[in-house]
């Protein structure tokens, strides 16, 4: 029971960095329709930014503000990578039909991953010296790794900051309308190009903190980009274009990969990497269109 | 000239359903086999891997243009048909117990062929029973499911097999097919071009068929297409279960190249280059598989060896510049994402549009109208 629990919990801290990501995958989607398939290099990406500054930080301050520096300038390059990405490569897409788009982002992921292993090799690379400590927290009998905790707590404060900017900023409520009715929001004044590379821009930023985190996590290597790529199975449950899915449908898969690396291994080997998507195809059978997806309904 | 001579008529419908109606067809097609039988003589011996690594791809892309290019289901994880062909045939032949008269007949290799495209086929049928109720990218996620999965379980269940590790070693003389034995590079070429043929045959003709037209139907519109009275979900998985066929016969005639049945082969990296090979090629046309295959494999070659050039060049010039060549795998690799960007920005019909254009300028030459 008590090892149960324990997956448990770190099953929803895990599953808040996938829903971080995701968050970043469904407004990519929400607003410009584009199905982004390189979520896991993005990841990548950002977790190797990240290195490379905490790398650089660390000898002139303490571990603790290096991080934190370091976390300020991944978002800052993920701001910058994510508008020359909507700029150079996705806006001349804009109106394609779906396989190019798809293959756009697909074509990215393969050039982002070049690009990564040409600048910083292949091998595992870790956060030295540690930022979390490896004693683990104990709270009611359950321990949880530090690192765990703290990714918990950073994605929920980025999560609720992504969520207030939609709510009460402007340009989060542009992002909201063009994403409601475009045609409604461009006759109303909202510059749609500026909504998709403002999409991009977050994304590229979720996705840079979740890759540190499941860096800090994992050790950096490419399994990043497999665990980032788990954003897939995540959106699908929570259905393509709901936020609150994109969340609740990260915890599950969190919570069903723990499970599954925690008894399902012993039994069939390879099964944590297996189970979300064994899940998510049995899911799609019943629930085709996720949890709250919007339901298509077509007419000849 | 390879349309028909102006006043010329067919009289029977028999005329109309050929393959090959003019002359000038006729003979250009003749052409082309007879190059394609002399081709390992007309290239060099180092060129013949690459021409057999093509009809592998055309095999391989085969089923991905089936089943996006006609049947409009996107797939993105046909690697784990291949995958699925290549494992059933090799242990097949490595571990059944066969009678002695069968091996040495040579009927062992072609017979693990076909249950290898069967196989294949049943394996993607199953990943292809969500397509009867979702459609667009929940499609495209189960199919990348049969990739993880498939691939998971070849990694953690079957490399284990026969106390074997990652890769399936086939010994030599094992692949064999009647009194020949595949050992050399010609063997290869010859029998890849002449599953090639075959499998591009049988799926034109298919393709002309009642199930074709189905098939071209549901991809248009499959609403309309139902109400026309097709049974989708029975066409749809039938696309699947082809383009599987295809796939596991790929796969089996790979090992074959390789000696080897290895993971690494049939990473998700490679249901993506067939995915852009068909769009490269051209979506929804036969030619287009071929023409991308040649021109994804062509660079790739090209790429490789302008890189140990250079790389023998500066071991030699500037020995300390030697960490360049180690960076260049990946700049290949980047090179084809940007490759495909590019193909989609700017040449969004693929290369077999541009041959149609070409072969329009030629039948009205001189009087070409070059349509701008």
């Amino acid at each position: 029971m008590e090892l149960f629990l324990q997956l448990i919990v770190t099953g929803v801290m895990l599953g808040s960095i996938f829903a971080l990501v995701a968050l970043g995958w469904v407004l990519i989607y929400k607003c410009s329709g584009v199905l982004n398939l390189a979520m896991g290099e993005l990841t990548m990406i950002g977790g190797y930014v990240c290195l490379a500054f905490y790398q650089r930080f660390v000898t002139i301050m303490p571990v603790n503000y290096a991080f934190i520096f370091a976390l300020i300038g991944t978002i800052f390059v993920g701001l910058i990578l994510g508008l020359l990405t909507e700029r150079i490569f996705l806006r001349k897409m804009i109106g394609q039909p779906i396989l190019a788009v798809i293959m756009v982002t697909v074509g990215l992921s393969f050039f982002f991953k070049g690009l990564v292993f040409m600048i910083w090799d292949t091998d595992t690379q870790v956060f030295l010296p540690r930022i979390f400590s490896i004693e683990p927290i104990v709270v009611g009998g359950i321990a949880v790794g530090a690192v765990y905790l703290w990714s918990f707590i950073a994605a929920m404060i980025l999560m609720v900051v992504f969520i207030c900017f939609f709510k009460y900023t402007r340009w989060g409520l542009s992002m909201q309308a063009c994403a409601d009715d475009e045609m409604a929001a461009l006759s109303l004044g909202v510059s749609a190009k500026f909504v998709y590379a403002l999409a991009w821009a977050i994304a590229f930023m979720a996705a840079g903190v979740g890759g540190t985190l499941l860096a800090n996590i994992n050790g950096l290597n490419y399994s990043v980009s497999s665990l980032g790529l788990l954003v897939l199975p995540v959106v699908v449950l929570g259905g393509l274009n709901s936020v609150p899915g994109a969340i609740v449908g990260g915890i599950t898969i969190g919570i069903l990969q723990n499970l599954a690396g925690g008894y399902g291994e012993a039994f069939i080997p390879g099964s944590k990497e297996v189970a979300p998507f064994v899940f998510m195809v049995i899911f799609l059978l019943f629930k085709p269109y996720g949890l709250w997806g919007w339901e298509r309904i077509e007419r000849v | 000239m390879s349309y028909l001579p102006c006043g010329t008529y067919f009289e029977s419908y028999a005329d109309d359903q050929k393959w090959w109606r003019t002359n000038f067809i006729k003979g250009k097609m003749i052409a082309l086999v007879v190059v394609l039988a002399a081709a390992p003589y007309i290239v060099g011996a180092q060129w013949m891997s690459v021409l057999y690594t093509i009809n592998y791809y055309i095999l391989a892309a085969l089923g991905v243009q089936l089943l996006i290019g006609y049947c409009g289901q996107i797939t993105l994880g046909h690697a784990a048909f291949v995958a699925v062909g290549g494992y059933t045939s090799a242990m097949m032949v490595l571990f059944l117990p066969w009678p002695q008269f069968m091996v040495d007949s040579g009927i062992v290799y072609p017979i693990s062929i076909v249950c290898a495209g069967f196989t294949a086929g049943i394996w993607s049928v199953l990943f292809g029973l969500p397509s009867a109720r979702v459609k667009g990218f929940y499609l495209i996620m189960t199919t990348m499911a049969a990739q993880w999965i498939t691939l998971r379980l070849v990694i953690t269940q079957l490399s284990k097999i026969g106390g074997r590790e990652q890769s399936f070693p086939l010994p030599p003389g094992i692949i064999k097919i009647g009194p020949w034995v595949i050992d050399s590079d010609e063997k290869i070429y010859y029998f890849s071009i002449i599953l090639v043929i075959v499998c591009l045959v049988v799926m034109g003709n298919l393709l002309r068929s009642k199930i074709g037209r189905a098939w071209i139907a549901i991809r248009d519109n499959d609403i309309a297409a139902e109400t026309m009275g097709v049974n989708i979900i029975v066409y749809k998985l039938l696309a699947f279960f082809v383009s599987g066929f295809f796939a596991g016969i790929a796969g089996a005639f790979w090992i074959s190249a390789l000696f080897f049945v290895s993971p690494e082969n049939y990473e998700w990296f490679y249901s993506l280059l067939w995915v852009g090979i068909i769009l490269i090629g051209g979506v929804g046309s036969i030619q287009g598989i071929v023409f991308g295959s040649a021109f994804v494999v062509m660079v790739f070659k090209l790429l490789e060896m302008s890189v140990l050039t250079l790389s023998d060049f500066l071991m030699t010039s500037y020995p300390e510049l030697g960490w360049v060549t180690t960076k260049i795998i990946f700049f290949k690799e980047s090179a084809f994402g940007l490759a495909i960007i590019f193909f989609l920005i700017y040449e969004p019909n693929g290369l077999s549009y541009r041959y149609w254009q070409l072969k329009n300028y030629f039948n009205l030459w001189p009087f070409s109208y070059t349509g701008k």
